[in-house]
């Protein structure tokens, strides 16, 4: 709401008028939001949830494949860029020898990161993304850390949606193009083609 | 000594010196892949090609002698060499198959390196279009992918100069040329790990640390491995107090680039079955400080009646610190188990490895801990004259002659690194540090003595050799003036003829070579 500047001159005697005017303002909040609908400003969680934007970073999820594997390959990437260190990836091999290689162990703290989404940024697979789950709950801090199984089936992921993920915007395509004003600037290097001389 | 100049460096190089090399003087690295340092020249990669005057075309920077008066201008001044070699790299990478995320190699790989160095282009392959190899084939101790192979050969002249088995051979022609062995039968021989170093990309990779850790992880530590009296330099690789591989660190004197696999493979030694705690016969813990407290009190009972075992596997600081330790009780004193010293410089092969498979028998030959002959030591101890036994290795009672010694002892302490039933023998076990947990130094067959850096820290209350027996004399009452590995080795040269003047520092990351060069003949 904008803000009024209102002049407020101390010697006069304004009378009884402007109690009854805040007063006012005050009930007439008050029975709008118990009894206007929409007029509320709080809900009813956790029955009812706030429209969280479809960008959310919230709790990660790894995604399969057709036939139900995960589609990471355990390259490492997101415990590499995690400024959390929260990732611990241990792999082993898969038969396909296109693939090769599997996430045997795939844990992530969740009391440890900080939802930045560098995970998700980091993966060449589009194997983890986040979810649009924001309410981390449990009972004790070994609760907390999701395990592999765990990321691949996520109950609570029909109801609250897929958050962030890197077609959102292409995350890839601007991280390269600085990479490139970097090089063209610092080292006078101008990829792609070689220009013949 | 021609003078060339390259990139408008002058220098000075020795005769017979190639382009590359002599780049690599001047702080200039052109980029290679068939290009090793010890490996004959080949010339096939054409990656390194450089501009030199008066040469009509670009050459190859490795297969060109430096002559007198030569300027050479590479990818750092010279745009047409720079555009070579992207060419080069581009046709590289024509059937790569770009599986980085999944490949070992990633983060020490020769295509990444130089594709973010100068490459960056964008593919005009589609990838479905990339001719189709062989994808993970076991050949034993190493894995294959023929599709990430830059056929720069450099395997197979390692095979046909260094080990000279022969087993890998090119297959087929133009884009589908690829390595192969025999029917793709293994590779047999104890040097296999080396294909996988020399390897510039990630088609011939380790089995064994197949998809364990991303190499960007890791953290390198000098060293130098403690299988055999060879004493190859290596790298240890680490993380978090866990060592995952053994690489050679390049020594002309000693290994050259190789190492071989029984020494690669001792990591694993590091983090199995150690002794964390101090403890007493029978497995019942005791505080560090009061075991050492009651060591001492033993060793001090038996006086001129207890006996020291040094093992030719401690390095130089700990057996000198033992010595010490022995002479301050007037002690027996001698090291070994069999007859290391009559080995020290016999060939096991022809390549690194010798039949002694002591790090350190030359160092404590030198140190003169060899003093009334080990059999006698043994026999005074069958023979009931000495009261307390020190041995500095516990898997010496895995020897049946010590271990039949220790049993008519009284009093038996061992210094111990790794767990076992033989250590039940010992009436004190105090846990010791391996070499990679330490400093110091060993001296090879060739009196090479080279100084190895702790990597990481020991597990529990293990300490080092050197550390227990300072501690241990501190507790006799006879301190000596050194509180880390350096101070003892000033101790060491100042009181041995051959090390004189050496200090750690002195030693540098290849060590110093002190025996007579005409007596000890230089590796082959």
């Amino acid at each position: 709401m904008a803000s009024r500047i209102i002049a407020v001159n101390r010697d006069t005697h304004p009378g009884i008028f402007p109690i009854v005017y805040g007063m006012w303002l005050t009930l007439r909040n008050m029975f709008e939001t118990l009894f206007v609908k929409g007029r509320s400003a709080t809900i009813e969680y956790p029955e009812k949830k706030r429209n969280i934007s479809g960008r959310y970073r919230g709790i990660h999820l790894l995604t399969a494949r057709e036939d139900g594997t995960p589609k990471c390959v355990a390259c490492y990437m997101c415990a590499t860029v995690c400024p959390a260190e929260c990732i611990y990836i241990e792999s082993g091999e898969r038969p396909e020898k296109k693939i090769e290689k599997y996430p045997t162990r795939f844990e992530i703290d969740l009391l440890r990161c900080v939802y930045c989404g560098f995970c998700v940024d980091a993966c060449p697979e589009e194997a983890i993304l986040m979810s649009r789950e924001n309410d981390l709950v449990g009972t004790s801090r070994a609760e907390l850390i999701m395990d592999r199984d765990q990321l691949m089936n996520r109950g609570k992921l029909a109801e609250v949606g897929r958050g962030y993920h890197p077609t959102d915007h292409d995350v890839r395509r601007p991280v390269r193009i600085a990479a490139l004003e970097r090089l063209k600037s610092e080292h006078g290097i101008v990829p792609g083609m070689p220009k013949r001389s | 000594m021609p003078k060339c100049t390259i990139d408008g460096k002058e220098i000075e190089v020795a005769p017979g010196t190639s382009v590359i090399q002599a780049a690599e003087q001047a702080g200039v690295r052109v980029p290679r892949f068939c290009y090793h340092d010890d490996l004959p020249v080949d010339g096939n990669c054409r990656m390194c090609m450089v501009e030199i005057e008066k040469f009509p075309k670009l050459q190859i920077a490795c297969g060109t002698t430096v002559s007198e008066g030569m300027v050479v201008r590479t990818q750092v001044t010279s745009e047409k060499a720079k555009v070579a070699q992207r060419d080069t790299l581009e046709f590289l990478l024509v059937n790569h198959p770009i599986d980085c995320p999944v490949c070992d190699q990633a983060g020490e790989c020769y295509l990444q390196d130089q594709y973010m160095e100068n490459g960056l282009h964008d593919s005009r392959t589609v990838l479905e279009d990339k001719i189709q190899k062989r994808k993970v084939v076991d050949l034993g101790p190493i894995m294959l992918d023929a599709e990430r192979c830059v056929v720069c050969s450099r395997c197979i002249r390692y095979e046909r100069e260094v080990t000279k088995t022969n087993l890998l051979e090119f297959v087929n022609r133009g884009g589908s040329t690829q390595i192969s062995t025999y029917n793709g039968g293994p590779i047999t021989h104890e040097y296999a790990g080396n294909l996988a170093d020399v390897c510039p990309v990630g088609a011939l990779l380790s089995s064994d640390f197949r998809f364990k850790m991303r190499v960007w992880f890791l953290k390198e530590t000098d060293s130098v491995c403690p299988g055999c009296s060879t004493g190859c330099n290596i790298t240890i690789d680490h993380r978090d107090c866990e060592a995952y591989r053994f690489r050679p660190r390049r020594n002309v004197e000693v290994n050259k680039s190789w190492l071989c696999d029984p020494g690669r493979r001792l990591y694993q030694t590091i983090a199995a079955d150690r002794v964390t705690t101090p403890h007493r016969k029978g497995g019942a813990v005791a505080a560090p400080s009061v075991l050492l407290d009651e060591v001492v009190a033993k060793l001090r009972a038996a006086g001129q009646s207890s006996a020291f075992l040094a093992s030719p596997r401690a390095s130089n600081e700990d057996a000198f610190t033992f010595k010490k330790l022995a002479e301050g009780l007037g002690g027996r004193l001698d090291f070994r188990v069999g007859n290391p010293q009559d080995k020290v410089k016999v060939r096991k092969d022809q390549i690194l490895q010798r039949e002694d498979r002591h790090a350190n028998t030359q160092g404590l030959l030198d140190l003169g801990l060899g003093v009334t002959g080990v059999e006698t030591l043994l026999n005074d101890c069958k023979a009931g004259k000495v009261e307390a036994l020190f041995l500095q290795d516990g898997a010496m009672l895995e020897d049946p002659g010590v271990l039949d010694a220790a049993q008519h002892v009284a009093y038996v302490v061992a210094l111990a690194t790794h767990q076992g039933p033989h250590l039940a023998a010992a009436h004190a076990v105090i846990p010791a540090a391996m070499w990679a947990e330490t400093d110091g130094t060993f001296t090879n067959y060739d009196q090479r003595v080279q100084r190895f850096k702790r990597a990481f820290d020991a597990p529990g209350d293990a300490k080092p050799g050197w550390e227990v027996a300072l501690d241990l004399l501190a507790r006799l009452g006879k301190p000596m003036n050194a509180a880390t590995a350096g101070d003892v080795f000033v101790l060491i040269a100042a009181e041995t003829k051959a090390y004189a003047d050496l200090t750690h520092r002195s030693l540098g990351s290849l060590g110093r070579a002190v025996g007579d060069p005409a007596k000890t003949p230089a590796t082959a």
